[in-house]
C-alpha cells in the first residue's frame, strides 16, 4: 500500500498534468455521485478540457487529498494547480464572470481555445 | 415536520441549525431537506463570522461545525451557500 508521501507525489503530478482536474466519485462516463455528475456538467458547459479522477474506492488517497486541501468532501476541483473547492464555490464564481476570466487566462497561456458549446 | 420517530442516523433541520449556531451564534441559517430523507441538505448560512474570509474558508467553517454529523453519517450530502450580512 502506498504511503502518504507517495500519494502526495501522485496527486501533485496529477494536478500539474491537468489544467482542470476533478477528484470525484466515478468517472466522466459513469459518475457515481450526484455532485460529481453536477461538476462534470458544469465544466462541459465551459468547453475546456478537464479530467476526472475517480477516488471513490481509494480511501488512503481521499484522506491525503482532504489533508492537502483542508476540505472534507468530494468532488474536489483544481484549476491551474490551485484548489477551488467544489461547485458551491465555482457556481458563484461563474455567476460573477470570475471563472470565465480565470479559465480564459490559464488556457490562453497553454494555447487552448474552448470548443464551441451550446 | 411532525416526524418524531427519527432513527439516530438522521438529523433534522433544527439540528443542523443548532450545530452551525453553536460555532457562529449570529448565523442566519436556512436548511432545506433536498430528498425528504433527512440526510441530503441544502444549507444557506449568513454570518458576520465570514467577514474577511475567502469563500473557501467560509465553507470550511461550516464543514467544521458539521464535522461530527458528517463523520457519523447523519449528514450524507450537503450543498452550501455562505454569505456575509450586508451592512
Amino acid at each position: 500500500m502506498p504511503d502518504s508521501d507517495s500519494l502526495r507525489d501522485e496527486i501533485s503530478r496529477e494536478v500539474d498534468a491537468n489544467t482542470i482536474l476533478v477528484y470525484g466519485k466515478g468517472t466522466k462516463d459513469a459518475p457515481r455521485c450526484g455532485f460529481t455528475l453536477e461538476t462534470i456538467q458544469f465544466f462541459n458547459h465551459f468547453g475546456y478540457p478537464f479530467e476526472v479522477i475517480d477516488v471513490l474506492e481509494n480511501v488512503p488517497k481521499r484522506e491525503v487529498l482532504s489533508q492537502m486541501t483542508d476540505w472534507p468532501t468530494l468532488p474536489k476541483v483544481f484549476i491551474d494547480g490551485q484548489f477551488y473547492g467544489d461547485t458551491d464555490i465555482l457556481g458563484p464564481m461563474a455567476e460573477s464572470g470570475e471563472l470565465s476570466t480565470l479559465l480564459g487566462k490559464v488556457f490562453e497561456k497553454k494555447g487552448v481555445k474552448p470548443s464551441v458549446v451550446l | 415536520m411532525g416526524n418524531t420517530n427519527c432513527i439516530p442516523a438522521m438529523i433534522d433541520r433544527d439540528g443542523v441549525v443548532a450545530l452551525i449556531r453553536a460555532q457562529m451564534p449570529d448565523a442566519d441559517v436556512v436548511v432545506t431537506d433536498l430528498t425528504g430523507t433527512m440526510d441530503h441538505y441544502d444549507i444557506r448560512v449568513r454570518s458576520s463570522a465570514f467577514t474577511g474570509k475567502s469563500l473557501l474558508d467560509q465553507h470550511r467553517m461550516v464543514y467544521a461545525a458539521l464535522e461530527d454529523a458528517r463523520q457519523d453519517g447523519r449528514i450524507h450530502a450537503l450543498q452550501l451557500k455562505t454569505e456575509v450580512p450586508s451592512a
